[in-house]
Order: structure tokens, then C-alpha cells, then sequence
């Protein structure tokens, strides 16, 4: 599934630049005959409207899971127990010893 | 394949989380990650260091040698590599090598704060509190914004029933932390420990905060129901107060069945499933 994202995701870039390039010919087109520029064709402003959304489509799938808002979203299921546990403090004259044996 | 993806994975979540399950590392160590370690990329020397400190704690001594050989030979001056020789020293109990070596570790790196730390646990496994203690203050003298410091040295002094000291501890976690609900509970738990009136009183508040973080916190919710219990039969509390704290009571009590009745309709659920 994340492959086929990937694959959205560039699509959708591959035909953004498609449309950016297609607008810079238009305009060096009506350069070249002399005339006004009076707005993009539509064909290349819908083409670029929909790659922007097939990009934010692909982003969004791509990053990853989000991220609760709430600041303390994370630590509402951590319990005493493993949020004093530090490991650079860990002592180890312990029943593991006994248990070793 | 898949197997060994999620092995590793489960691994990562047990490092990141700081859960203490060094038996299970073990067993996945043991259950055939040790020969697929290799490909495991920069991850590997990670996995190392925790199934090493899993060994240690299982009192599994082979296992940590080949570890810390594996890892002195990708890192033969690694000071990291050299703390783990301390501490495989300090699960033998050979006290004096692990210190001797955490002292060279310091004056190689003077600003080493993991092998001062070691220094630490060196004592507190000898039994000698108090050492510990003296050795942790100045420690905190130099490293003031060690969050994992403060907080055992406010379980340092809760063993030595230094109740007034180990709050203040507490106290300092919470400003590096204002948001998480574990802290204000702790904070609560040793006013309440300590007693009277006034502690009473500032227990009860911080186990509000602390339910009012998480909602999920059943501990807070038995404190607030403990203290204000305490504080509506007390013989100094006036009468408004009083009332104040049986309205408490009711209200925690009627919480704390609340869960008792959903969590019970989950356990009948799950008989009704095993007939």
C-alpha cells in the first residue's frame, strides 16, 4: 500500500511540472505571435489544480500516522510503573540472580 | 522474515518506552535474533546494548560478553562500549573494578554525565543510601536540567522516608514537565504520605490536576477518594470544608464503581466467551 502511495505521490509531482512547463511554453508561445496575456488556458490551470490534489493526497499517506494534539496524549497510558523505570539507573543485585541459577 | 520485522520491532517499542522487560529481550534474543543481527543495519549496535543490559539483569553472563566484545570491536575507544564493561563488572558485584572504571570514564570525558550516573547505581546497589544520595546532589550541582536525575533522587529519599525532600524533587519534575498526569499523582502521593491537614489539602488538589490530565488515572481517583475522605472526618477541618470533601467522596466513590461496572462487564464478557 505504501508503494502504491509513493507512486500517487509522483504521479502527482511528474504532472505538476508537466503543467508549470506547459504554462511556460503558453507564455514564450504568445511571446513569440505578439500577443496579450490575458490568463491561462484551462486545460493547464484544471491540470495543475488536480495534481495539487493528488500531491496533498499522496503526502498525507505517505508521512504517516498523525500525532494526537493534546500534549499529554502520549503519557495517558503509560502507568507509574514504567515512566519510573530509568535505565541508566538500573541496579542489578536483584532475584534475577536466583532465578539465573 | 516477517517474524524477525516485528521481533525487532517490539524491541525498538521496549527501548523507546523504557519498559524493564529484559527476560522477553532475552528470548527474542535467544529465539534466533542473535544470528540475523547482522542485517540489521545501524539498529544492530543498539540491540546489542539492550539484549547486553537484558543479560545483566538476567544475571545471563555469556550473553553480555559476546555482546560487549561485538560491540568493543566496532567501537574498540568508545566510552559508551567501556560503561558497559562497568556494568557488567557491577552485576558480577566486583563494586571496586566497575568504580575504577567509571572513574577513568569521567576523567577521559569530564562531562560524561551517563558514567556519574553509573557511579550512582554503583552505591545504591551496595545498599548505601545515603552515599547515593551525596553522590546524586552533586551530580545535580553540575547537571541542574537531568530530569532522570531528579526523579531518582526523589526515590532515593522516599527509601531513606525523606518525605519533605523528595517532594521538593518531585516539585522540580513537574516544572520540567507540567503536563504529565504520573507527576502530579507522585507529588500528591507523598503530601498524603507525609500527613496533616495542609498536605492533606495539597495532596487532594494535585490528585484533581492529575485526573483532570488523564481521566484514565484510577490511582489518582483512590487518592482523591483516600484524601478527602480523610479531610471530611479530620477534627480541625471546619464544617463548610467538611461538606466540601463529603461531596468529594460521594463523587469519587460513585466514579471509581463506574469503572468497577464497565471493567466488570468486560470480564463477564470474556467468561461468557471461555464456557
Amino acid at each position: 500500500m505504501a508503494a502504491f502511495h509513493k507512486l500517487v505521490l509522483s504521479l502527482g509531482f511528474l504532472s505538476m511540472f508537466h503543467a508549470a512547463y506547459s504554462a511556460a511554453q503558453h507564455r514564450s508561445y504568445l511571446r513569440l505571435n505578439e500577443l496579450d496575456f490575458t490568463g491561462l488556458p484551462s486545460d493547464i490551470f484544471l491540470q495543475a489544480l488536480l495534481s495539487l490534489l493528488i500531491i496533498m493526497y499522496g503526502v498525507l499517506n505517505v508521512a504517516g500516522n498523525f500525532k494526537e494534539i493534546k500534549a499529554s496524549a502520549d503519557l495517558d497510558s503509560k502507568s507509574w510503573e514504567t515512566f519510573r523505570n530509568i535505565p541508566s539507573f538500573y541496579t542489578f543485585s536483584h532475584r534475577g540472580k536466583s532465578f539465573a541459577a | 522474515m516477517g517474524a524477525q520485522k516485528s521481533d525487532v520491532e517490539q524491541l525498538r517499542y521496549w527501548r523507546e518506552n523504557n519498559d524493564r522487560k529484559s527476560r522477553e529481550v532475552l528470548d527474542i534474543w535467544l529465539n534466533g535474533l542473535w544470528l540475523k543481527v547482522n542485517s540489521l543495519g545501524n539498529e544492530k549496535f543498539l540491540v546489542l546494548e539492550q539484549v547486553c543490559l537484558a543479560a545483566l539483569d538476567c544475571h545471563i553472563p555469556n550473553v553480555a560478553e559476546t555482546c560487549i566484545e561485538s560491540l568493543s570491536q566496532s567501537f574498540p575507544s568508545s566510552l559508551r562500549v567501556r560503561k558497559l564493561h562497568a556494568m557488567y563488572f557491577e552485576a558480577k558485584e566486583d563494586f571496586g573494578t566497575a568504580t575504577d572504571i567509571l572513574n577513568s570514564i569521567i576523567k577521559a570525558d569530564e562531562t560524561n554525565s551517563a558514567a556519574r550516573k553509573r557511579k550512582v547505581a554503583v552505591l545504591k546497589a551496595q545498599g548505601r543510601t545515603v552515599d547515593a544520595i551525596k553522590e546524586l546532589t552533586d551530580y545535580l550541582k553540575i547537571f541542574m536540567a537531568d530530569v532522570e536525575a531528579w526523579q531518582e533522587l526523589a526515590e532515593l529519599y522516599i527509601s531513606e522516608q525523606d518525605f519533605s525532600k523528595a517532594a521538593f524533587c518531585v516539585e522540580e519534575l513537574i516544572l520540567h514537565n507540567p503536563h504529565n498526569h504520573l507527576l502530579h499523582q507522585r507529588y500528591a502521593d507523598i503530601k498524603y504520605t507525609i500527613g496533616g491537614l495542609e498536605n492533606l489539602e495539597t495532596a487532594r488538589s494535585y490528585y484533581s490536576q492529575a485526573l483532570k490530565i488523564n481521566p484514565k488515572n484510577m490511582r489518582a481517583l483512590y487518592g482523591l477518594y483516600l484524601t478527602s475522605s480523610a479531610l471530611s472526618t479530620s477534627a480541625k477541618c471546619s464544617s463548610q470544608r467538611k461538606k466540601e470533601a463529603a461531596k468529594l467522596v460521594e463523587w469519587s466513590l460513585k466514579e471509581i464503581k463506574k469503572r468497577y461496572s464497565e471493567a466488570n462487564l468486560m470480564v463477564t464478557a470474556l467468561a461468557a466467551l471461555e464456557i
